[in-house]
């Protein structure tokens, strides 16, 4: 394999972590993943020399992604669901997951895409505000401002998630 | 620079690592001195630990085999698009396609390579069928009850015909293909621009998988999927966007007729 490839193959565990915080389910989120890398590689030229791949890959994924959400809600469509919709909706996810992996992971699908994706590349994934503008394609001001807005939305929701759990234990 | 009057941004700036580092000693104090702040820097800190938390198994897990086929498998292969001249030659792959299968003895197709030996049987028929219209179709799309019907009793599939006029898609018709000992169903589409779009369909297919198929540069492309018992892939030369707007509708269409 040259070196091209294999620093693309080092990629994926990280492709993988941001596709899965975007998307959700495992096996949409690994679909994007699988597009992605069918793009990166029907386009090596594209990869400029000396450009980190890690910027290139995640750039290539998130215009899939931008697609992929452009065209369900053209649809008016919850998701895109290949093969077995009942799977992807019931997000069995994973067993290991704690309850505030699985809350905060819920939380963060109620959040638009274009603010969960700016949240995840600065926090999760630690671009730096440079480069996460690069690689979304939006001005550092725009960034910062989905950043902002995207950790209030998320910070409402996981109250709003504490208050009704304690309104229930209250009522028992 | 102690004097700066620092906001909320700040609070954002100094969790990503984004605050210049003379300021940093100036934003401590400042949280210090405004309780509230820095409560809520705090609650911002940790919903971050949180995010990193609830996803960094992911990183660790082992990788399917279905993504690091994508890089590997392509590096040990010939570039696939040089058969891919003309009609002519296509056609001569197709039934030399058909001719393996039938020497095979019509063993299940099954390993890595099934799905795209699927979209290669598909592009060889889109090349042959779909691009000849005066001989694209056996069954015309004007009666698609019966074209259903046909082609669900040739497939052993519960097939439906896609509608994709939304996509400004005509159902031209459909016809019956040898698939090694099989019978694959073809449907052909056509628009006022006389693009066409061919879904290829048989009942062959052993473990869930989908990829895209590229028959070189300029050549048609094939989306495909398997699934239990299924195989399809729809072909078309159409720009990416319009592409996969047909191909969204088309296999939620399919999917939902294969569900009953």
């Amino acid at each position: 394999m040259d070196d091209r490839r294999r620093a693309i193959l080092e990629e994926i565990p990280r492709l993988r972590r941001y596709a899965r915080a975007l998307l959700r389910d495992a096996d949409r989120a690994d679909d994007l993943v699988q597009d992605c890398l069918e793009r990166a590689l029907g386009h090596l030229d594209n990869w400029r020399t000396g450009e980190s791949p890690r910027k290139w890959l995640f750039t290539i994924m998130h215009h899939l992604f931008v697609d992929q959400m452009r065209r369900e809600k053209r649809r008016g469509e919850a998701a895109m669901l290949p093969l077995d919709g009942h799977e992807a909706m019931s997000v069995a996810a994973d067993q290991t997951e704690d309850a505030a992996s699985r809350e905060v992971l819920q939380a963060l699908q109620a959040i638009s895409p274009e603010r969960r994706a700016a949240i995840l590349m600065v926090s999760v994934e630690g671009f730096s505000y440079a480069e996460a503008s690069v690689i979304l394609g939006v001005p550092a001001g725009t960034l910062m401002s989905r950043i902002a807005r995207g950790r209030d939305d998320l910070r409402a929701l996981l109250e709003d998630g504490a208050r009704r759990r304690s309104i229930r234990v209250v009522d028992r | 620079m102690s004097d700066r009057d620092f906001t909320e941004r700040d609070i954002h700036l100094a969790l990503d690592g984004e605050l210049p580092k003379d300021e940093r000693p100036a934003y401590e104090a400042w949280l210090e001195a405004n309780p509230e702040r820095k409560a809520r820097a705090a609650r911002l800190a940790d919903d971050v630990g949180l995010l990193r938390a609830a996803v960094a198994g992911v990183a660790e897990e082992p990788l399917p085999e279905r993504l690091t086929a994508v890089v590997k498998e392509r590096a040990s292969e010939p570039p696939r698009a040089v058969w891919w001249r003309n009609a002519a030659a296509a056609a001569a792959v197709f039934v030399a396609g058909a001719l393996a299968g039938y020497l095979a003895g019509g063993l299940p197709l099954g390993g890595e390579g099934e799905g795209e030996r699927l979209a290669d049987d598909a592009i060889a028929a889109y090349a042959t069928y779909a691009a000849d219209p005066a001989h694209a179709v056996e069954v015309a799309g004007g009666d698609r009850d019966y074209l259903q019907d046909w082609l669900s009793k040739r497939t052993g599939l519960r097939l439906v015909a896609p509608d994709l006029t939304a996509q400004g898609f005509e159902l031209l018709g459909g016809r019956i293909l040898p698939a090694g000992h099989k019978a694959a169903a073809l449907l052909v589409y056509r628009n006022k621009a006389g693009e066409q779009v061919s879904i290829y369909m048989m009942a062959e297919g052993r473990e869930k998988a989908r990829g895209t198929y590229a028959a070189g540069e300029t050549g048609p492309v094939a989306i495909w999927w398997l699934d239990q018992g299924f195989g399809c892939a729809i072909v078309s030369s159409l720009p990416e966007g319009r592409r996969d707007e047909v191909v969204g509708s088309a296999w939620r269409q399919i999917k939902e007729g294969l569900a009953g």
